[in-house]
């Protein structure tokens, strides 16, 4: 027998050179941040990601990308996004509310030229016309040029959220002369997307220099940034990293920022690193169908108020972990016109078992849909659904569940088929008027199988919510629909859960703003 | 087929892809159907596809917005990089210890190799990789992060799309290292499943080919043990080997989806797992023709292996 192959070392010499080889890699490894010069700032995300394209994008990633390359004419500072503050342009609202006036104050593309009018015009009727996911934030919206530097914006009712809704990255302003060079136009005819993915035409503090929807997205500096403050890093690199790789890359130093980690990832967190434990702007909501032929029993409004009695809150919360809340209404805790904490719903076994009876509902039985490879702030739907089910069951509900695939099951929920459906909003913008889409014959209403003037409690108000133009009554109209949806809807609001992002040590000044998420032109150096 | 299945799958496109508001207007769904062919007929939509398709044309991404070909030109040769690597270091590992194994039938080193490979098989990849990345990565820093480089490295200009490959065509040393140091971990991790399939095919193989009267009767004529484990038990044993890895070697292109989700690495499998989970059929069916196109080619390196080893299964 040849000795090469009986000595008793040949399958630890292999381990051995397998450990050596390991051994180099991490000496390569070691060595490439000082190879490429400059502070770099990685970030590990999961990707939820389509285009880099503003007027096409509309996706979390899309658009914290969008943040750092793209200015827009209105912003928020930070993570409070109760107040619009200037960005390229300052604003004043007519006091019928229906025409906003903003007068651009600087700002320079990459490229060197100034930002004016034109661009604005272009950018913005270019989010109407491509008929794409963002295009809804300016429906109704008229934008006219003034001057050079003045833009008005029209709107046939009184609009109180569009200082808020000029904000989102998807309305950052393009360099038009640049993008219509590459087939840029305001109509869906436009071509400009391939060139917006690989190249930026924006004022925003970073430009980008290489992109991928599955692997990476570089930023670089942009030297002609006029902005309010420098960007501290020179490069930004945010990788796509599932969330077992981001704890571990984050603890070892191999990232500087995690976005997606789990309140149970970050308790065994070691390395010196900083947790921040926000409240999210997601609500979590339980959907009872309220029309008799697809929901039956969830139609009947004893069934709703006994769920909304007997579900323990508190429970749920636990789940969700620190930083989590109850929302007190549908509008989250965060925004203007949110009902405060102590109208949030209690549990109540004798109410909810009480309610049951005077339905003469007995033993009734469920089936609660949800997707479950959603998850919200690190938490899956999963264990929510199986919580909610064993609460319901103290109080004879039997619920039967029926996850699946969000693929699959997004379509029999936005066809209106969940007998009982568990899902979350995330805010479109951070305006209370983004929340009507709960109210009967409105896009989440009518999923709940609430037609129009289903509630005529309701109708005035939201007509009023729509048509007061002074801050403090709408936001007191929005309450007023929330304690009305509160008592009678066809919603039971669960939870807000936390948002956690993990930095390193050496990393400052990371806020979780609802909108983009973080805006990456703040990080700096602790 | 793959254009038949993926649209009998229930579930809307376009309700999978718009955002909450836009799935319910009107005109972005209109426009998004449009955009994607989805406004016509399936026949229609299917005659489309084939007459793209002959023109080499895989179709739009609806998750990527960029056309198929460019996706997969970017995942392929990545998950290809790191299989290759992955069957070449099974094939050096499992054959020998297969013959190792068989030459000690019963004895200590026998036993405890088809323990480990009975392991390795049975060893999930994916927790097998988690652990792996933690020990070697977190816990003793040996090996490179996620990733095929590290963040501040910038990928050579694109060649053949295998990093180690087009580094050293750029001969950029520095970056060679660095996409070595990233693929190896991922790679030992791949090796492990297919390492011990290999060794348990190679053992009852070589046990088999050792009973044979040729074998026999080539040591009886005395030629050297070398001589004639080399060149008599081994060929023999090779031709299931050589299927079995063939198999192997396709189901680590196309099957390498958690792997590739614990190490970020940009391949086919990942690219397939969220094509499949957001209804981009164009995707979809890009990745089925890949990977049945990879089958064939492998199949018919297998077939042709057979007749180079085994002469009786030449084709006259």
């Amino acid at each position: 027998m040849p000795s090469f192959l009986t000595r008793p070392s040949l399958v630890a010499s292999l381990a051995a050179c397998s450990a050596a080889v390991l051994s180099l890699s991490a000496c390569a490894g070691s060595t490439a941040d000082s190879a490429s010069g400059g502070r770099i700032l990685v970030i590990d995300t999961t990707f939820n990601l389509k285009s880099a394209d503003p007027g096409r994008q509309f996706e979390p990633t899309g658009q914290t990308i969008g943040k750092a390359i793209y200015q827009t004419l209105l912003t928020f500072k930070g993570g409070d996004v109760t107040k619009p503050v200037p960005d390229l342009a300052t604003y004043e609202q007519s006091k019928d509310r229906k025409t906003l006036t903003l007068r651009l104050r600087g700002g320079t593309f990459s490229d060197g030229s100034p930002v004016t009018a034109d661009d604005v015009v272009f950018s913005l009727n270019r989010v109407i016309g491509l008929k794409g996911n963002p295009s809804f934030l300016l429906k109704g919206v008229t934008i006219t040029k003034n001057d050079a530097s003045t833009v008005t914006l029209t709107s046939k009712e009184p609009n109180l959220a569009l200082p808020f809704i000029l904000a989102n990255p998807s309305l950052g302003i393009l360099n038009s002369k640049v993008v219509r060079a590459h087939g840029g136009t305001e109509t869906s005819a436009d071509k400009a997307e391939p060139y917006l993915n690989r190249h930026s035409s924006g004022s925003g503090p970073y430009t980008l220099t290489a992109y991928s929807t599955t692997t990476q997205v570089v930023l670089q500096k942009n030297s002609k940034y006029t902005g309010p403050d420098d960007p501290t890093y020179d490069k930004v690199i945010l990788r796509n990293v599932q969330t077992p790789t981001q704890k571990l890359n984050v603890q070892r130093g191999d990232s500087q920022i995690a976005l997606n980690l789990s309140s149970d990832q970050v308790q065994r967190l070691t390395g010196g690193v900083k947790v921040l434990s926000q409240t999210s702007s997601d609500v979590v909501f339980l959907l009872l169908n309220q029309d008799e032929s697809v929901g039956g029993v969830t139609a009947d409004p004893k069934f709703n108020e006994a769920v909304r009695k007997g579900i323990d809150y508190q429970g749920l919360l636990q789940l969700a972990g620190k930083g989590a809340t109850q929302p007190a209404g549908i509008i989250p805790s965060t925004f203007v016109g949110s009902l405060p904490p102590s109208e949030a719903t209690g549990r109540d076994l004798e109410g909810a078992r009480a309610a049951l009876a005077a339905g003469g509902l007995k033993h009734p039985k469920v089936t609660l849909s949800y997707a479950n490879d959603t998850a919200v702030g690190g938490l899956t739907l999963q264990p929510l659904a199986e919580r909610i089910q064993a609460q319901l069951k103290e109080i004879g509900i039997t619920v039967d569940l029926a996850p699946g695939p969000s693929a699959t099951e997004l379509d029999k929920y936005r066809a209106g088929k969940n007998q009982m459906g568990l899902w979350k909003w995330s805010p479109d913008y951070p305006d209370p008027s983004d929340y009507l889409v709960f109210l009967p014959g409105n896009l989440v209403g009518l999923r709940a199988g609430w037609k129009a003037s289903a509630d005529a409690e309701l109708d005035p108000l939201v007509e009023k919510a729509r048509l007061v133009t002074k801050s403090e009554e709408r936001n007191a109209a929005y309450k007023e629909i929330q304690r009305r949806l509160n008592a009678s809807g066809p919603f039971v609001s669960l939870i807000q859960p936390s948002r956690i992002t993990v930095t390193a040590a050496s990393v400052a000044g990371v806020e979780y703003n609802p909108v983009w998420t973080i805006d990456v032109a703040d990080v700096r150096t602790s | 087929m793959t254009f038949v299945l993926t649209n009998l799958v229930p579930g809307d496109p376009a309700t999978a892809n718009l955002g909450e508001q836009a799935s319910s207007d009107p005109a972005a769904v209109a426009e998004y159907r449009r955009q994607h062919g989805l406004d016509q007929p399936l026949p229609i939509q299917y005659a489309r596809y084939l007459e793209d398709l002959a023109r080499g044309d895989l179709g739009q991404s609806q998750q990527s917005h960029q056309p198929v070909l460019t996706d997969l030109r970017a995942a392929v040769p990545a998950t290809m990089e790191l299989a290759a690597l992955a069957i070449l270091l099974s094939l050096l590992v499992g054959v020998a210890s297969g013959v190792v194994s068989a030459l000690h039938r019963n004895r200590l080193g026998d036993h405890v190799l088809r323990v480990l490979s009975l392991l390795f098989v049975s060893m999930p990849t994916f927790w097998l990789a988690l652990v792996a990345f933690y020990v070697f990565f977190d816990q003793l820093g040996w090996a490179a992060g996620s990733g095929r480089l590290d963040p501040g490295v910038t990928a050579p200009a694109n060649v053949t799309g295998l990093y180690t490959v087009d580094a050293v065509l750029a001969g950029q040393w520095f970056t060679f290292w660095n996409a070595v140091s990233h693929l190896i971990l991922p790679a030992l991790v791949l090796t492990a499943h297919t390492v011990g399939l290999l060794t348990r095919f190679t053992r009852s193989a070589v046990l088999e080919v050792l009973s044979q009267d040729y074998v026999r009767s080539a040591r009886a004529k005395g030629l050297p043990e070398r001589t004639v484990l080399v060149h008599y038990v081994l060929r023999g044993a090779l031709v299931p080997v050589i299927t079995v890895a063939g198999l192997a070697f396709g189901a680590l292109l196309s099957g390498t989806v958690l792997v590739e989700s614990i190490f970020a690495w940009p391949g086919l499998g990942g690219y397939a797992f969220r094509s499949a989970t957001t209804f981009d059929l164009p995707a979809v069916m890009g990745v089925g023709l890949v990977i049945g196109t990879i089958y064939l080619f492998v199949n018919l390196a297998v077939d042709v292996l057979y007749g180079v080893i085994d002469p009786r299964a030449r084709v006259q």
